[in-house]
């Protein structure tokens, strides 16, 4: 018992520490930003074969940075956390091929437009769609948040027909190809740039873009004028020189395999796994601090309000049963975008990714457990309390010494079952741009296109520590049984 | 409350509990000296497990006066775990601590209340199974034992913390009949040793064998109460008359 006390001590220590380290790293270095982007928008954001952050976009931001003397630190997420988290200002900027339109002008404000753009839009290739007036009655694929999707919407009625949204364009661009959709809008270089890379899909009006209109780097609105003009003076200077001309080439010019890793490694699961091996550690790596941080303090959570649902005390069981019932009714994702992107603006302050998931796992995970742990404490026969009350002992010392060892051992296989659910859980926190093994996955695929592979690689690793955990549970089960 | 110098233990005044429409218990009063013995007799549901569950507030009055050691336990500013330490209690399902070993089960209050260090009431614990016959059952988990075994653990139990008043609530009711006198003995032996008792049994034998007086409860009134040889030789009240003709013929 104590050693396990001793051991959960060290991991949180550990935990802490590290969220301790991140925060000391930023107040060290001034003017330091932290710009968010897309995670898989390529040839504007995405990660090359070694993991590095890069694209159109990316290299514009770290030319400009270099030449006006500022840092940053690039968190990459779905387009519309991204943006979301500059206008509610947990981050300072946004470089994500943003589209500059009337509505987000509203919210943002816009640096020098860098990058003419426009909507296009694509079939599978052998598509018998010849127009926008074969889409009656078909499925249109888009991605939430986008001028593509905005677009999409204007004419949908037109032309009659349904759409289904995505977040991340891989995703997205394989439904289409799977055939569960028979177009996407998007934008035109984006298409461009997949259909390069090998996706399966064909552009419909290569020549003429549609709405053609420019990308811009945004600010939250009356935020960070320092920071955007650093951007417009330092684009103004790369455009002059260019620096910016040899960008844009480098990424429409160049072959995929350039930046996505040759065939050969992209072939076999093997090629893959060592391609990104590092990736994958890195992804598994916060997967499993993630799981085993929240499953020791959501168990924590969960057996304080199992026994405040069997207090004596009125007040406490109606809190924990509200508790409960709020935490348990919330959809994960609900949960995780209300205390990344919407706590934030009403408290006036940053939340980091990791912490906010971390919360939100210890909520959701907690109010089942809660919700388990009081079922348990109730299936204790009541002769038990009575016997120790009847000897002395207070209802704490009787609920410590009596109740609650005999409850837990109840409990056991649901505390295994949760445990379980806590690892799984942990991939819904993808959403809110924590690098943990499915958005590792994510980023791989966007990056190399071979969703069957990368897809398989990620589930096997998910089964192989779901059958650690499990054995490891059914030995602790074993050893407090004898 | 034969004779007036014996101290009173138990003082019960004008005591009434209801649940919802069911008035269980009606403006019972009852004195108990130390060292007596008295045995609640009476069907199901007239009230006396109620009652006994109320000396040590297991279940709360709805008004009246109970007093135990002189502690005034219907007093909300008594504080009742400290009466507690002294009144035992031995229940009809035994409700030995399933998480424990015997010896375990009888070392927790004592050691948890800081009455003995574990060195000390190990001993007094191992004295204890010997007084109830189970000395080599010291180290087996709860549920390995019988009924009976399990019930004469939890008198054990009860003892370890050296109460004064030793409550009893049909201690013989969830046994089978050839462990019913293994557990009378270990009561009737304590019984002999001076002991303050208040038994709830249907054991009429053991009630005209040990008792100091016995209280016949219906109703959620005492109807009568006396030496075993009035109630069980000489009732009055009708309802004991036609109780004791039920249970002599079943």
């Amino acid at each position: 018992m104590k050693k396990t006390r001793k051991f959960l001590l060290v991991v949180v220590l550990t935990a802490l520490t590290m969220f301790g380290l991140t925060i000391d790293a930023h107040a060290a270095k001034v003017p330091n930003y932290v710009i968010t982007t897309d995670a898989t928008y390529p040839p504007f954001d995405f990660q090359d074969k070694n993991n590095q952050y890069t694209g159109i976009d990316q290299e514009i931001l770290k030319t400009i940075a270099k030449r006006e003397g500022f840092t940053y630190t690039l968190k990459p997420m779905s387009f519309n956390a991204a943006t979301q988290s500059v206008s509610s200002g947990q981050a300072d900027g946004v470089i994500a091929g943003m589209s500059i339109t009337d509505e987000r002008k509203a919210v943002f404000d816009f640096g020098t437009p860098y990058y003419r753009s426009g909507i296009g839009w694509a079939v599978k290739k052998g598509s018998s769609i010849k127009s926008l007036s074969d889409l009656k009655d078909q499925t249109v694929a888009i991605k939430t948040g986008t001028s593509g999707a905005d677009y999409a919407l204007s004419i949908q009625k037109k032309y009659g027909f349904k759409v289904t949204y995505f977040n991340d364009s891989d995703t997205l661009y394989n439904d289409v190809i799977n055939g569960n959709a028979q177009a996407t809008f998007g934008d035109l270089p984006v298409i461009q740039y997949a259909v390069k890379n090998g996706t399966q899909l064909k552009v419909m009006n290569a020549k003429s873009p549609i709405q053609a209109g420019w990308y811009g780097f945004g600010v939250q609105k009356g935020k960070n004028a320092q920071l955007l003009k650093s951007f417009n003076k330092g684009f103004a200077a790369i455009k002059n020189d260019g620096t910016y001309d040899k960008i844009v080439a480098k990424y429409l010019g160049a072959s995929a395999a350039t930046f996505t890793g040759d065939k050969k490694a992209n072939n076999s699961v093997i090629g893959i796994l060592k391609a990104n091996d590092s990736a994958f550690l890195k992804g598994l790596w916060q997967t499993l601090l993630l799981t085993i941080v929240a499953i020791i303090l959501a168990s924590v959570w969960g057996i304080l309000l199992g026994v405040m649902g069997v207090s004596q005390n009125a007040g406490l069981r109606g809190l924990s049963t509200t508790l409960i019932y709020i935490f348990r009714g919330l959809p994960l994702m609900v949960l995780a975008f209300f205390i990344y992107i919407g706590l934030p603006s009403v408290i006036g302050m940053k939340i980091p990714a990791f912490t906010a998931g971390l919360v939100t796992l210890i909520l959701n995970e907690g109010a089942y457990t809660g919700a388990f742990v009081r079922g348990g404490f109730e299936a204790v026969d009541r002769g038990q309390m009575e016997a120790a009350r009847s000897l002395g002992l207070s209802y704490g010392k009787s609920m410590r010494k009596v109740i609650v060892p005999q409850g837990l051992k109840i409990m056991i296989p649901s505390f295994i079952n949760q445990f379980i659910i806590t690892l799984k859980d942990t991939s819904i926190l993808s959403a809110i741009g924590i690098l943990e093994l499915t958005q590792t996955g994510s980023l791989i695929v966007s990056r190399n296109s071979q969703g069957f592979r990368v897809w398989a690689i990620v589930a096997v690793i998910y089964l192989i520590v779901i059958t650690l955990l499990t054995w490891l549970s059914n030995w602790v089960e074993k050893r407090t049984r004898a | 409350m034969t004779e007036a110098q014996n101290k009173v233990k138990v003082h019960v005044e004008k005591v009434n509990k209801s649940y919802g429409e069911n008035h269980v218990l009606r403006d019972i009063s009852i004195d108990i000296a130390a060292n007596e013995v008295v045995v609640m007799i009476g069907p199901s549901g007239s009230g006396k497990s109620t009652f006994l569950r109320m000396l040590n507030q297991l279940e709360t009055p709805d008004n009246g006066t109970i007093v135990v050691d002189g502690f005034d336990i219907s007093d909300k500013s008594t504080d009742i775990n400290k009466v507690r330490e002294n009144i035992g209690m031995v229940f009809q399902n035994f409700n030995l601590f399933n998480n424990y070993t015997v010896l375990e089960n009888i070392m927790l209050a004592p050691v948890e209340l800081g009455k003995m260090d574990k060195a000390a009431a190990e001993k007094k614990a191992r004295e204890l199974l010997d007084v109830v016959n189970l000395a080599d059952k010291a180290d087996v988990s709860v549920n390995s034992l019988s009924g009976g075994q399990k019930q004469r653990i939890a008198i054990a139990r009860a003892l370890a913390m050296s109460p004064d008043v030793m409550l009893f609530d049909e201690p013989t009711s969830a046994l089978d009949p050839e462990m019913v006198g293994d557990v009378l003995e270990v009561m009737k032996n304590l019984a002999g040793t001076g002991m303050t008792m208040i038994i709830v049994t249907h054991e009429m034998g053991f009630a005209k064998q040990v008792a100091d007086r016995v209280v016949f409860f219906e109703s959620g009134k005492i109807q009568e109460s006396g030496t075993p040889e009035q109630i069980f030789n000489a009732p009055k009240n009708a309802r004991l008359q036609e109780f004791l003709s039920k249970i002599m013929h079943a």
